[in-house]
């Protein structure tokens, strides 16, 4: 686990303030470095790409199962996909898609294990999205969310373009960014991971936010 | 013309030449940022360079002034190009950094610091010039250690970070998979980068001679390397501009991609999550019993496993699309008919109609990946559309499948379809009467199961 707390600011006088302002544009470029405390806007495709140069998966043609495993590996825990057949807990499919969920994700931080559970009746590409959507939440350091921590506004962002962050005290991370405040925008923002992953796995280095890693002139 | 004028006088012509080239052939055909950058850092060295030779600028503080502006576009242009690789540039200027950057935040911390620390280290090495004037634009006279100081404040960063950044190219060129045409490209900004940071060796070289060196062959080696240094910059410029120009452009386009991941993707997600939120909810009830059926009929007609698949995939539709309930109100004919035409789109176009698939299961290699082509909602678009749109725009299936008849069968005797449409729609031919007889079959089939339970 990598501590991602902010350096303590008491230390800071106004020499050192001046100093770390010239220091955090250089800080900033650290691609796990969070932006705590701050508001972003939502993942874009060539934020995603950096997110999978870092899984050593950029520009490379992959599938989910691969995605899966290089993101267990980066954060250090255990993802396990359990695809239950309708055969055997013909329930959970019925209650799933009552409560209007796809698949769920459970997460423990003492076992450092992950598992998502997706009923095996569902289409092929929602069952691969829906597993790329929690593997999202995952990247997204969404699960490290404290619940005290959690924004008991209800705002409605359809002006926005930036929107308000949470900082994480502990855990890791794929993400640049810290998760969002508002559990929406988390949902939307795991939607387009997914998509993002889908996509990029698909074309590999026909992806045009690939190949602008390896132009950068 | 003295030494220095004459090396002066070399170096602008190079830089003159290669600004000349840049202007009439590169940016024309092939304009990006750095190009433009280049091309205006390429007419200022010409110019500095151009005024050295033309004008005698030796003595005094002038001189240390004139022989750093000279070094100061190398030094943009290294910084930019660290900046570059550690994706460090405005937005607008590009994001994304080098592929083996973005995987080491060490190696983009360290290239995001190039602008700084090169700044900074010109500004130290004029404070020491000025403070200590030396000839620095007399290519071959003596000169104090403090003029070594000097040079080395500058080249030391430069070469340092050239270093790192040519580095940094062939790692990026060398990524297993990697298109050939980036691969050159890289390797030519590779050598150019090389080339600086030898350069910039050279130059330091270059300055502790003057100064420690003496003896009658002193002369004879300064020489030596101030011709090795105009073939190393002759050798830089003819890199970048081999990489500038070679040109690769990916099969999809961003914009098309976006279109894709917002317009199809989104929609047939919502199409099919949808319509399996209806089916294992019970929403759609008067569902099972049809989609039973015509299951059980396209088994006993013998159909394939894919062809099923779209008959059931099409009764579900036309079931949903005919009783629509909270969830899936959004599955109208219309939404039908757009995500089909996206679909078009994407067959329509090679790459992405062979490249774009998805796994049929997880951890599953024993069946083929779906694509949009092969996915049995594509089919089933098609022929919920025929069968669901009564307003004479269908143009109908002109050779339907045998597993259409099926499900125009089973949504008509389910009061999905208007009977009467789909017998005129399909003509009373032999397949329709196979299809119905099929059906009534798997219907009784069906009922005596549920009696026998």
């Amino acid at each position: 686990m990598i501590d991602v707390d902010v350096p303590k600011r008491d230390l800071t006088g106004p020499f050192l303030s001046r100093l770390a302002g010239f220091w955090r544009p250089l800080r900033n470029l650290g691609a796990t470095q969070s932006c705590v405390n701050e508001t972003r806007s939502l993942l874009t495709a060539a934020e995603f790409q950096e997110e999978l140069a870092i899984l050593g998966l950029s520009g490379q043609r992959f599938e989910p199962e691969d995605y899966s495993d290089a993101l267990g590996e980066y954060l250090g825990i255990s993802i396990a996909v359990h695809v239950i057949p309708d055969s055997w807990y013909p329930e959970l499919s019925r209650l799933l898609a009552i409560s209007g969920r796809l698949g769920e994700l459970r997460y423990s931080e003492q076992l450092n294990l992950a598992a998502i559970f997706v009923p095996g009746s569902l289409p092929p590409l929602v069952l691969t999205l829906t597993i790329l959507h929690e593997l999202g939440h995952l990247a997204a350091g969404d699960l490290l969310i404290e619940f005290d921590e959690q924004s008991a506004e209800d705002d409605k962002h359809a002006e926005e373009t930036t929107f308000a962050t949470i900082p994480l005290k502990k855990g890791k991370k794929l993400a640049r960014g810290s998760p969002f405040a508002d559990e929406s925008l988390r949902e939307r923002e795991a939607n387009l991971r997914a998509s993002y992953a889908l996509f990029a796995g698909c074309l590999g280095d026909d992806s045009p936010h690939a190949y602008d890693m390896y132009d950068v002139l | 013309m003295s030494a220095a004028q004459h090396q002066a006088l070399v170096l602008g012509s190079v830089s003159f030449v290669a600004f000349v080239f840049f202007l009439c052939f590169l940016i024309p055909s092939r304009r990006t940022k750095f190009s433009v950058f280049a091309a205006c850092n390429l007419l200022f060295v010409a110019l500095m360079f151009g005024a050295v030779a033309l004008v005698d600028l030796s003595g005094g503080r002038a001189e240390i002034i004139v022989a750093v502006m000279t070094e100061l576009p190398v030094v943009l242009i290294v910084a930019w190009v660290c900046l570059a690789l550690a994706g460090g540039l405005p937005a607008q200027l590009g994001t994304l950094p080098a592929e083996p950057v973005a995987r080491r935040p060490w190696l983009r911390a360290i290239l995001g610091s190039a602008p700084l620390v090169l700044l900074l280290s010109v500004g130290l090495a004029t404070a020491v010039g000025l403070a200590w004037p030396s000839p620095a634009l007399r290519v071959y006279a003596p000169a104090p250690p403090q003029f070594f100081v000097l040079k080395a404040l500058i080249m030391a960063p430069e070469g340092l970070y050239s270093g790192v950044a040519a580095v940094v190219f062939v790692v990026a060129g060398r990524t297993r998979g990697i298109k050939r045409r980036l691969y050159f490209k890289n390797l030519a900004f590779s050598v150019g980068m090389g080339c600086i940071a030898l350069i910039a060796f050279e130059s330091t070289l270059f300055a502790g001679l003057r100064v420690w060196l003496s003896g009658g062959d002193r002369r004879a080696i300064l020489e030596v390397l101030n011709t090795v240094e105009a073939c190393l910059a002759i050798s830089c410029i003819l890199a970048f501009t081999a990489g500038l120009s070679l040109r690769y452009t990916p099969a999809v386009a961003t914009t098309l991609l976006h279109r894709l991941q917002i317009g199809w993707l989104s929609a047939q997600e919502q199409f099919e999550s949808l319509e399996w939120q209806a089916v294992s909810s019970g929403a759609a009830d008067r569902l099972t019993h049809a989609s039973d059926a015509v299951v059980e009929a396209c088994r006993i007609r013998g159909l394939s496993e894919p062809d099923t698949q779209k008959a059931l995939a099409t009764i579900r539709l036309v079931a949903v699309m005919r009783d629509p309930s909270g969830e899936t109100q959004h599955i109208t004919p219309d939404a039908a008919r757009r995500l089909y035409e996206l679909q078009q789109e994407i067959l329509c176009d090679d790459v992405l109609a062979s490249r774009i698939s998805w796994a049929a299961g997880w951890r599953s290699r024993a069946h083929e990946p779906q694509t949009v082509k092969s996915a049995p909602l594509h089919d089933a678009l098609k022929a919920a559309l025929d069968l669901v749109d009564n307003d004479g725009e269908s143009e109908g299936v002109r050779t339907p499948p045998h597993w259409y008849y099926i499900v125009a069968v089973g949504a008509a005797d389910a009061k999905m379809i208007d009977p009467a449409h789909v017998s005129m729609q399909l003509r009373d031919g032999s397949e329709y009467r196979a299809a119905i007889e099929a059906y009534d079959a798997a219907k009784r089939a069906l009922q005596m199961l549920d009696d026998r339970d």
